[in-house]
């Protein structure tokens, strides 16, 4: 075991020793929700890093992936597990359906359909009114159980960590692998890996249902962790807001969505300040503006440059970086 | 019915020009710079509320400030150029981070003006007519709004139609527009010209949302995002280098919303332009930005 991964590991274990010192159950259920966005940047890390392919709707799976686990766990009393697994399943086949226009386009067009689609589920969340409650919202949707009582918001930390492991450990060894190595050819030049005999079609499908399944997972967590849903938080300006953590982070690093996750939803908390809460919003947006143009590689590559250093590891022969 | 047909028709293709002028101005915009601009409907709101202010507030005459109001907001893009296109430009910022960068700025300026003037819609003045006394011929009543929108966008088609194949400013747009290194090597100053574009993209969109107020009120729904979907859903009709089509994309959406409205349901008047998105992007046959 070499110092940096001491460091890793220490950093770890100090921000998963947060809930145990801090009892304030607001911080907690604000990190609870950090990670939910955690899991789902990461997913668009793996879209848009690895493949290229731009989504600007994954607000859309995180809203489907929460209402079908909601409504799968209220109107058939099945535990959570099963809800989750239920919001997966549909997520992947709706994220397989939404790789169909990517086959064709890029860039902004394929920016353009994913807001489209967005913007169309959340119109189907609103008017649903007999599945979804509408504008109404959700209530009484059952919390995860442990032993016949519901979950504590540090447990539910806990589990959500547990979870964005498992998505950060799936990411990593498939960027490593032959997938990911044939999904940064499609993004580098998508004729050139046609050409040599890489199946494009069969990768975006792949990408895109894996953060589907991600943003469905999330969202689904979600449902259980505030056990009270309305469309106010699946809005367009969630899906740019999602792009945002996996940009601010570093698109093009394995650890840009855990960190961008924790750090945009952390920011505009940190900015609630007392008497200024009219101006949170705006200088929010300022600070992530400012992160973006100031770093447009994000905050990922900046935060292992500094491990290296404290390591004393030399950057060339030190480097793991997933590229 | 048919009485009904025409009223349609024409708040249609009123409403549906200024969704064009939206999307001609990213069409501009793209066409020099290859980029979308998330925050361009924030013109069109920064627009309405200017004009708003000047024309209410400091009780100048409508016209004059709407020019102000314009002029402002091509000053903005100025800035927009200034501190968003050129640092992420330096530091080789690509696409993705442009569209985020200015997503946040939209969401910025939006809350910028909810800091300024409040959340709460404001009516704008009735400087076009009083829209409880339409014109009235034969059995048709017609929104004075919808006739002087069709006046103001047939002035300014004119007057922008002109300025790209009259003066030399325009010409060297185009040519920017179509060949930015060949333009460069024959002595333009694309630097200039990229700013011109910034400019001309942001007053643009500043006159169509000051013409949308009436319509949509003086609200952050004009900078709320719909809208400017609509404006480039006119683009993308318009393939993104036709300007003029692109005003006629606006004026399809325009028609196909207020028909749905009029055989469907309100409810799904903002589907319709996602629908047309998808269908005129997935339908098509060739379709590479």
């Amino acid at each position: 075991m070499n110092r940096k991964s001491v460091i890793m590991l220490v950093i770890l274990a100090a921000f998963l020793a947060i809930p145990l010192v801090d009892s304030n159950q607001y911080h907690i259920y604000m990190l609870d929700r950090a990670l939910l966005n955690a899991m789902i940047a990461s997913g668009l890390v793996a879209l848009t890093g690895l493949a290229g392919q731009m989504s600007l709707g994954h607000a859309a799976f995180y809203g489907i992936g929460a209402y079908a686990s909601a409504i799968v766990t209220k109107t058939f009393g099945v535990p959570v597990i099963v809800g989750v697994i239920s919001a997966a399943v549909l997520c992947l086949v709706i994220g397989m359906l939404l790789s169909i226009p990517s086959f064709k386009l890029s860039g902004f067009y394929l920016s353009l359909v994913t807001i489209s689609f967005g913007n169309i589920v959340w119109t189907v969340i609103v008017n649903w009114y007999s599945l979804t409650g509408g504008s109404l919202g959700l209530l009484g949707i059952q919390p995860i159980r442990i032993a016949g009582r519901a979950i504590t918001r540090t447990e539910f930390f806990y589990l959500a960590a547990a979870v964005l492991a498992l998505i950060y450990f799936v990411t990593t060894r498939m960027a490593r692998s032959y997938i990911g190595r044939g999904l940064r050819a499609v993004r580098d030049d998508e004729m050139a890996a046609e050409t040599a005999g890489i199946d494009t079609k069969r990768l975006k499908l792949l990408v895109f249902s894996l953060s589907a399944i991600y943003a469905g997972i999330a969202g689904a967590l979600y449902a259980h962790l505030s056990t009270f849903l309305s469309p106010e938080s699946f809005v367009q300006a969630e899906s740019a807001n999602f792009v945002a953590m996996s940009v601010v982070g570093g698109i093009r690093h394995m650890l840009g969505g855990t960190i961008g996750g924790l750090a945009v939803t952390m920011i505009p908390e940190m900015l609630r300040v007392k008497g200024w809460e009219i101006y949170y919003l705006m200088g929010s947006s300022l600070a992530i503006l400012v992160l973006v143009i100031m770093l447009p590689n994000g905050l990922a590559p900046s935060f292992e440059k500094f491990i290296d250093r404290l390591a004393g590891i030399d950057r060339k022969s030190g480097k793991r970086q997933v590229k | 019915m048919l009485s009904i047909w025409i009223q349609n028709a024409v708040s249609g293709v009123a409403i549906g020009l200024l969704y064009g002028l939206i999307g001609l101005g990213v069409v501009l915009f793209f066409q020099t710079t290859n980029l979308l601009n998330f925050a361009h409907i924030s013109s069109a709101m920064l627009g309405a509320y200017l004009c708003y202010m000047f024309n209410v507030t400091l009780h100048l005459p409508f016209v004059l400030a709407m020019v102000l109001a314009i002029i402002l907001v091509a000053c903005y893009g100025l800035l927009l150029k200034r501190f968003v296109y050129e640092p992420l430009a330096k530091r080789e910022g690509g696409r993705l981070e442009f569209i985020i960068a200015t997503m946040m700025l939209s969401v910025f300026l939006l809350n910028a003006v909810i800091v300024l003037w409040g959340g709460v819609p404001k009516p704008f003045p009735n400087v076009f007519g009083d829209p409880a006394k339409p014109l009235i011929i034969g059995s048709v009543a017609i929104q004075t709004h919808s006739l002087w929108v069709l006046g103001y966008v047939t002035v300014f088609v004119i007057a922008l139609q002109s300025f790209f194949t009259k003066t030399m400013t325009g010409k060297s747009l185009r040519a920017v527009a179509q060949n930015q290194g060949a333009a460069r090597l024959m002595g333009i100053d694309v630097e200039k010209m990229l700013t011109i574009s910034f400019m001309l993209s942001t007053g643009i969109t500043a006159l169509a949302g000051i013409l949308l107020a009436p319509a949509y009120f003086v609200s952050l729904d004009l900078g709320g995002g719909i809208i400017g979907i609509k404006g480039f859903a006119a683009a993308v009709v318009g393939r993104m280098n036709k300007p003029y089509v692109a005003l006629l994309g606006g004026v399809l959406i325009g028609l196909a919303e207020n028909f749905v409205v009029l055989y469907a349901s309100s409810v799904y008047r903002d589907v319709i332009t996602f629908a047309f998105l998808i269908l005129f992007l997935v339908v098509r046959k060739k379709a590479e930005v």
